[in-house]
């Protein structure tokens, strides 16, 4: 109680000095920095490095501030927030979405505000409930294919010789299909369920992130500081993991967000081909039902697609401006 | 000299990825839930007897590696089999170079469109940088990367299709015309062989829309790369060298700058017609085109081991082509890469 009254005391006491006296005292503290050049004043220092690893990142969140990139996210969280608050937001519960009813592909009415699709079920409810599916099979495939390609890739660049060489060749057997394929004839096999979708695409991703990473670790393993590791005893976990890595990670956060894009696509070719996981609300599924219908209601097949194009668009936009912002050879943007 | 002894080293290279694919695709058709010999008897009820006896035709019966080796003989001689799941019964390599015509045809058209004008699109976008035109251009090149080719295909059938009826919506011939002698396969060329030039024209119209639809999608991620890559050229100091000897704005950029972005371009144009001669599976099932891609994936669904492989073998022999095509047009454009 007592220091508080006396620094209440002090600050009444300061308030009534002037502002010349203030700025005069100030020139009298600093006079060494301020006449001889070169000198530092050690607070002022300490305070200049701190504010040098704030600027550093301050850029790079005002490169990312555009509107492009804003309107990314805000399209991200609006299909996010669809995918978690479901029940909540949409007109419909999941067994109404799914239910069966007398009229079907009634043009957009006060009850349904978008039209009625197949079994008289309303689009707006499907629309909203169809965010969940694509949403969790998009995240945990890609997370799976970033964990288990980078890995591979670290650990096959790194190494060199016959190691690499075969884990190359077996990459490149998988890459020589077109993806869509491979991942139907998964699908045809474990059945079409909604874990094995992921499982199928999670492993379709792991070649092409490999490859990726398999570049820069190539370039990473012959600088100095690698070398500077080893010397100092370093294992070759230690060096793969904790100085390798940070340093190669930069496109695959950039294609990880062009590839959630990527496969929220191939998911939507998917089940409209019809291989995805029927219990689902899916909107390629949507699509290839309404298909036939496309003269008489083309609200039905028009709005799932729409949405499909607004989810990609957002991803694409998020991962447009994370490459302008980190691309450091873009500087002068 | 050096470079046919490339083409050699890597078309040797090609035959254990080739190897690679064809055992792949061996374990999971044999892993795949569902029986083609079924397919061989007759409805109802399985006489024991004579499925054992179609398993022994059929060369079921034989142990599995005895199997694994007369598959990848069979795939190579061109004993491909008889189909069950489109034409039963009709011989693979017929019913493959039946369709394979169709695909090889949009392909050929939506590169030569996307190919040459995205190369164009993407150096008028990174040269009037942030000026509307860039704006426009890549807003474009967006919207054609994120929208699902489905979509667009339903979109251009609904509106340009249906709503002012100027292209057929589906199909790649009206009824009535029939096809032309059979020459090469290829319609454009019968159709201008055997002097039917109707068909011709009726063969064009009819793939505007899907080609409009391949060719935008395509073009949005080549005009993309190539944005990307110009800028990259143009912030070089030869660049800015040429500039300060004087040398016209146009020149400089048509001269010197457009040759040396293009490899990363390259890279994906090879990428993208790969993937369209593989089968553009989306668009064909859209448009109701007679393609590869419709056949993939009827075997795959009916599991029909014979189309499947022989598809699987003539996909892997045309990416992995394709890709030794693009190393060679690398060594051209850039006079350092030396193989």
């Amino acid at each position: 109680m007592k220091q508080e009254e006396v620094y209440e005391e002090e600050f009444e006491l300061k308030q009534e000095k002037n502002v010349i006296s203030a700025v005069f005292s100030w020139f009298i503290s600093n006079i060494k920095f301020l006449l001889v050049p070169g000198s530092r004043v050690e607070e002022l220092t300490q305070r200049e490095i701190e504010y040098e690893r704030v600027r550093s990142k301050r850029k790079f969140i005002r490169r990312f501030k555009s509107f492009l990139t804003i309107t990314g996210i805000v399209l991200i969280f609006v299909i996010a927030s669809f995918a978690v608050l479901a029940p909540w937001i949409s007109p419909g519960t999941f067994l109404e979405a799914n239910g069966v009813y007398y009229n079907q592909w009634g043009p957009p009415s006060e009850i349904n505000p978008l039209g009625q699709t197949s079994f008289g079920r309303d689009v707006l409810t499907r629309l909203i409930w169809g965010a969940r599916s694509s949403l969790t099979i998009a995240l945990p495939a890609i997370s799976l294919s970033v964990i288990f390609g980078v890995m591979i890739g670290i650990i096959s660049a790194y190494y060199g010789g016959w190691v690499d060489s075969i884990i190359m060749r077996i990459m490149d057997i998988f890459l020589a299909f077109p993806g869509l394929i491979l991942a139907m004839v998964f699908i045809a096999i474990w059945g079409q369920e909604i874990q094995f979708i992921m499982l199928a695409w999670g492993i379709l991703g792991i070649p092409y992130y490999s490859r990726l990473i398999r570049g820069n670790v190539l370039q990473a393993r012959k600088l100095p500081y690698i070398e500077a590791a080893r010397v100092s005893g370093a294992g070759s976990w230690r060096i793969m993991f904790k100085h390798i890595m940070p340093n190669v990670i930069q496109p695959i956060i950039i294609s990880f967000t062009f590839d959630i894009g990527g496969i929220i696509l191939s998911l939507a070719g998917l089940a409209f081909l019809g291989f995805s996981d029927p219990r689902m609300i899916e909107w390629g599924n949507d699509i290839a039902e309404a298909r036939g219908q496309l003269y008489n209601a083309p609200w039905a097949s028009l709005w799932p697609g729409f949405i499909i194009l607004l989810t990609v668009l957002g991803f694409m936009l998020v991962g447009d401006g994370l490459r302008d912002a980190l691309d450091p050879k873009l500087k002068n943007l | 000299m050096s470079m046919i002894k490339f083409i050699i080293r890597r078309l040797i290279a090609m035959i254990p990825v080739l190897f690679g694919t064809l055992t792949l695709v061996f374990v999971l058709s044999r892993l795949m839930p569902g029986d083609p010999i079924l397919a061989y008897l007759p409805e109802g009820k399985v006489d024991p007897v004579l499925y054992a006896q179609m398993r022994h035709n059929l060369g079921f019966d034989l142990p599995i590696y005895v199997q694994y080796f007369r598959y990848i003989g069979d795939l190579f001689v061109g004993n491909w089999g008889y189909s069950i799941s489109i034409n039963k019964g009709q011989d693979v390599w017929s019913l493959i170079m039946q369709r394979l015509p169709r695909t090889v045809d949009i392909a050929i058209f939506s590169m030569l469109i996307a190919g040459f004008l995205g190369i164009k699109t993407g150096v008028i976008s990174a040269v009037h940088r942030n000026k509307p035109k860039d704006t426009i251009l890549r807003g474009l090149a967006l919207i054609g990367v994120a929208i699902p080719i489905f979509f667009m295909g339903m979109l251009l059938q609904f509106t340009i299709g249906y709503l002012v009826p100027i292209f057929p919506t589906t199909g790649f011939k009206t009824y009535e015309y029939g096809n032309p002698e059979y020459v090469t396969g290829f319609r454009i060329i019968d159709a201008f062989l055997s002097g039917e030039f109707y068909m011709i024209g009726d063969y064009l119209y009819h793939l505007v829309l899907p080609v409009a639809c391949l060719s935008f999608i395509i073009l949005a991620g080549i005009t993309r790369q190539s944005r990307s890559s110009m800028l990259e050229v143009l912030e070089q100091d030869y660049v800015r060298t040429a500039r300060a000897k004087g040398c016209k704005e146009k020149d400089v950029i048509n001269t010197h700058a457009r040759k040396n972005s293009l490899i990363p371009t390259i890279t994906v144009i090879g990428l993208s017609f790969a993937g369209l001669l593989s089968g553009a599976v989306l668009t064909e099932t859209t448009f109701g085109l007679v393609g590869i891609g419709e056949l993939l994936i009827a075997s795959i669904r009916d599991v029909d081991y014979w189309v499947m492989n022989a598809l699987v073998f003539i996909i892997t022999i045309m990416f992995v082509s394709i890709n030794l095509v693009t190393d060679i047009i690398y060594a051209m454009l850039d006079p350092r890469i030396v193989y």
